[in-house]
């Protein structure tokens, strides 16, 4: 992709010869062109002028890298310096390479590009669930809005979770799919997860804020927990059965930094209120907590006829998540 | 009236997890009752205080709730509060008995007749057998 069409002319030639036709170039002058054949041709590499007009070369490379996570991504400069190389890998770019001032410099770029056509990188990465809590990578890649495939087994179990763009969108386990898959499989204790370049999902079966699902999920495996544990006896208790969680409708959810800037609100009456409400929280469960013998809080939850209400407290943020039973409207 | 609320508050002390919990009147006067050591009579009687000074500030603007449940790393503090204001906190650990229980205790207590509540104590205190 380069402004200059016959710079962009020229090289396509020269390489499709010197490969003997073996690549198949396709040459796109705006974000917009390449964005587009992008979409319509899946591509191994593209190699990008980093002085574009409209659009910086690397809010595009930022685009790629968040939509093209498998692509392998090159920019080309005509002034290559150590700041503008620095930002360019710093963003998902392969290689940062001057642009060719001789014949020779060409073949140097062909020879680089097809060393780069060949080389695989180590699919994602890898870890077992008992040093690294499933969960904490979730947040790690929704927090980064990230696209990737989780891939999570054990002996007795394999599923995926599906995140895209900082959004939960898929999970299926054996005949599971949507929350009720997410929530088993946040709940296996040991195996292994894998992280996976994202692929589109068959289908997409959850949807919401991934703090509130992550909340949901976290609630209802204690639930399931005292329920087994409580045997028969927990007839008379009230824990409600697992799939009561498929019923909840998110109703309104804030996110903000520990300093008070409200990084995300959804469906939020009056944010400000919520976010006082919130510090008012904070505030009680230090008070409580320095009363009694029960270590860090974690969360507040609050039970009522309209559903529940979650705030969390954590040290670089806070969150309220307000769910209820039946559409709000009914 | 006092001993019947004490008593039902000691039946509650027994189940295993229990660090301590009691019961608070709408004219400030308490029932406190310390299941550890590591959790005071005392302190039982502030963490009362502060729950029933949080209400109105926690809780003006939410629909009403029936309970809440402050979750810290090992344990829970359960905090009811009924129409008539009598304040019930109960704070228990994670992962026991007590904790598999709160549910149960909560909807006891708001069921609870305080006009009568020896009635509602009874000889069984460990499975809260009645209040459903």
């Amino acid at each position: 992709m380069d402004d200059d069409a016959v710079f962009l002319g020229t090289i396509a030639d020269l390489f499709a010869a010197w490969s003997n036709d073996k690549w198949h170039i396709r040459q796109a002058i705006s974000a917009d062109q390449a964005l587009d054949l992008l979409r319509k041709e899946k591509m191994d590499v593209i190699v990008v002028d980093a002085n574009m007009p409209v659009l910086d070369g690397i809010q595009f490379l930022k685009i790629l890298t968040r939509r093209h996570p498998e692509l392998k991504k090159v920019m080309l400069t005509g002034l290559a310096t150590e700041e503008k190389r620095s930002a360019c890998l710093a963003n998902g770019a392969e290689l940062f390479i001057e642009k060719p001032r001789s014949s020779d410099g060409l073949k140097a770029v062909f020879a680089m590009l097809d060393e780069l056509m060949t080389w695989k990188p180590r699919e994602g990465f890898q870890g077992m669930l008992r040093k690294v809590g499933l969960q904490d990578v979730i947040q790690m890649e929704c927090l980064g809005r990230n696209s990737c495939v989780l891939e999570i087994s054990n002996q007795q179990l394999s599923g995926r979770l599906y995140i895209e763009e900082g959004n939960l969108v898929h999970a299926m386990l054996g005949n599971l799919t949507g929350e009720k898959a997410l929530q088993k499989l946040l709940s296996i204790a040991g195996g292994s997860f894998q992280l996976l370049p994202f692929e589109q999902p068959a289908q997409r079966t959850i949807s919401g804020p991934w703090e509130f699902l992550l909340m949901e999920a976290a609630r209802v495996r204690d639930e399931s927990a005292q329920t087994a544990d409580a045997g028969t006896d927990a007839a008379a208790g009230a824990a409600p059965d697992a799939a009561d969680a498929t019923h909840v409708t998110v109703a309104e959810t804030l996110v903000s930094s520990e300093t008070g800037d409200v990084l995300y609100a959804w469906q939020c009456p009056d944010a400000g209120v919520r976010l006082a409400w919130l510090q008012t929280v904070a505030r009680a469960a230090a008070d409580l907590a320095s009363e009694t013998p029960l270590g860090t809080f974690d969360r507040l939850e609050i039970d009522a006829g309209f559903g529940r209400a979650i705030a969390q407290a954590r040290t670089d943020r806070l969150i309220f998540v307000r769910v209820t039973h039946r559409p709000e409207s009914s | 009236m006092n001993e019947a609320l004490q008593q039902w508050i000691d039946a509650r002390m027994s189940r295993p997890g229990t660090l301590g919990g009691g019961m608070r009147g709408p004219d400030g006067a308490s029932i406190c009752q310390s299941a550890d050591e590591s959790f005071s009579r005392e302190k039982v009687q502030r963490l009362l205080e502060q729950l029933a000074k949080f209400q109105p500030q926690l809780f003006e603007g939410l629909p009403s709730p029936r309970w809440s449940t402050w979750r810290f790393e090992q344990g829970k503090i359960r905090c009811v509060v009924r129409p008539d204001g009598w304040l019930l906190g109960l704070v228990v650990r994670l992962e026991s008995e007590a904790e598999q229980q709160l549910d149960t205790t909560s909807d006891a207590f708001l069921a609870l007749d305080l006009n009568d509540p020896l009635a509602q104590v009874g000889p069984q205190p460990a499975n809260d057998p009645n209040p459903q």
